[in-house]
C-alpha cells in the first residue's frame, strides 16, 4: 500500500473513535439505567484509550485499559450493586422539563467558551507524534517530576485509608 | 482545522457531556459517571497538547497518568461516601440527602 491509503485509514481509525466516543458518552448521561449507564461508560473509556494508541503513546493507553476499565468501572459497578441504584429506582422517574434546560445550559456555556478558544488560538500542531519509551518516561518521572509522583502516592495511601476508615465507622455506631 | 483542535474539541465535549451528566442525573452514581468523564476529557487534552506540539512529550504523559492516579483515588473515597450516605439515608437520590428541613 501506498502511502495516501495509510493515510485514509489513519482518518479513518480517528473519526471511528471519535463516533465511539460521542455515542459511549450519550449512553453514559441519557440512558435510564445506571447499567447500560456503565457500559456507556465503559466504551467511552476504550475509545479515549484508543486515541492514546493513535497518539502514539502506547503506555498510557494501556494504564487507561488498567486503572479505568479495569479498576474504577469495577468500583462504579460495585457501587451501583450496593446503594440499590439500578434501573426501576429514581433514575428512571420522568424528570422536570427545567431540569434538562439547566443540564443543556450548563452544558453549552463551556463549550462555547472553550470550543471558540480551542478553535482560535490552535498553534500548529504535527500530524504524527513521536513515540517516548518507557524508560524515558520513568527517568522523567524519577528524576525532575519526584514530588508529583510522590503526592499521588501519598493522596493513593490517604484515600485508601480514608476509605476503610470510612467503612468501619459505619459499623462501630450500631 | 489541525489535528490537536480535533482533539481538544473531543476534550471539550467529555466536559460538557460531564457537566450535563452531573446536573441532569438524580443519583449520586450518576453523578459519579459524570465526574469520571469530564476527568477523562482533561487527560485527553492534556495528552494532546503535548504529543501533537513541540513540548516536551514525558509532560503530557505524566500529566494523563497523574489524571488517572487521581481519578483512581477518587473512586475509591466515591464509594466509601456513598455507602455512608446509603446506609443514612437509604437512599443515593441527590435530592433526599436534605437534612434541614421540618
Amino acid at each position: 500500500m501506498d502511502n495516501l491509503t495509510y493515510e485514509n485509514l489513519a482518518w479513518a481509525v480517528l473519526i471511528g473513535h471519535f463516533l465511539i466516543i460521542g455515542i459511549g458518552g450519550l449512553i453514559t448521561v441519557l440512558a435510564k439505567s445506571l447499567i447500560r449507564a456503565l457500559v456507556g461508560l465503559i466504551a467511552t473509556l476504550f475509545g479515549v484509550a484508543g486515541l492514546f494508541f493513535l497518539m502514539a503513546a502506547p503506555f498510557i493507553g494501556l494504564m487507561q485499559l488498567l486503572i479505568y476499565v479495569g479498576a474504577v468501572s469495577v468500583l462504579i459497578f460495585f457501587a451501583i450493586m450496593l446503594t440499590d441504584a439500578w434501573s426501576g429506582g429514581e433514575e428512571s422517574r420522568q424528570r422536570p422539563r427545567r431540569k434538562l434546560a439547566f443540564a443543556v445550559l450548563g452544558a453549552v456555556a463551556p463549550a462555547i467558551f472553550l470550543g471558540t478558544a480551542a478553535l482560535r488560538t490552535a498553534p500548529p500542531s504535527a500530524l504524527v507524534p513521536k513515540e517516548t519509551g518507557v524508560s524515558e518516561l520513568g527517568s522523567f518521572l524519577m528524576e525532575s517530576y519526584i514530588l508529583p509522583f510522590e503526592i499521588i502516592s501519598l493522596l493513593l495511601t490517604v484515600a485508601m485509608a480514608g476509605a476503610v476508615v470510612l467503612g468501619f465507622e459505619r459499623r462501630n455506631k450500631k | 482545522m489541525s489535528v490537536m483542535t480535533m482533539y481538544h474539541l473531543v476534550a471539550i465535549f467529555l466536559l460538557c457531556l460531564g457537566i450535563f451528566g452531573i446536573v441532569y442525573r438524580r443519583t449520586l452514581v450518576g453523578i459519579v459517571l459524570g465526574i469520571e468523564l469530564m476527568l477523562n476529557g482533561a487527560g485527553l487534552s492534556i495528552m494532546a497538547s503535548t504529543q501533537l506540539t513541540p513540548a516536551p512529550n514525558e509532560l503530557g504523559q505524566v500529566g494523563a497518568l497523574l489524571v488517572m492516579g487521581i481519578a483512581a483515588a477518587e473512586a475509591t473515597l466515591l464509594l466509601a461516601i456513598l455507602l455512608v450516605v446509603f446506609k443514612r439515608f437509604q437512599s443515593v437520590d441527590a435530592e433526599k440527602l436534605v437534612t434541614l428541613h421540618d
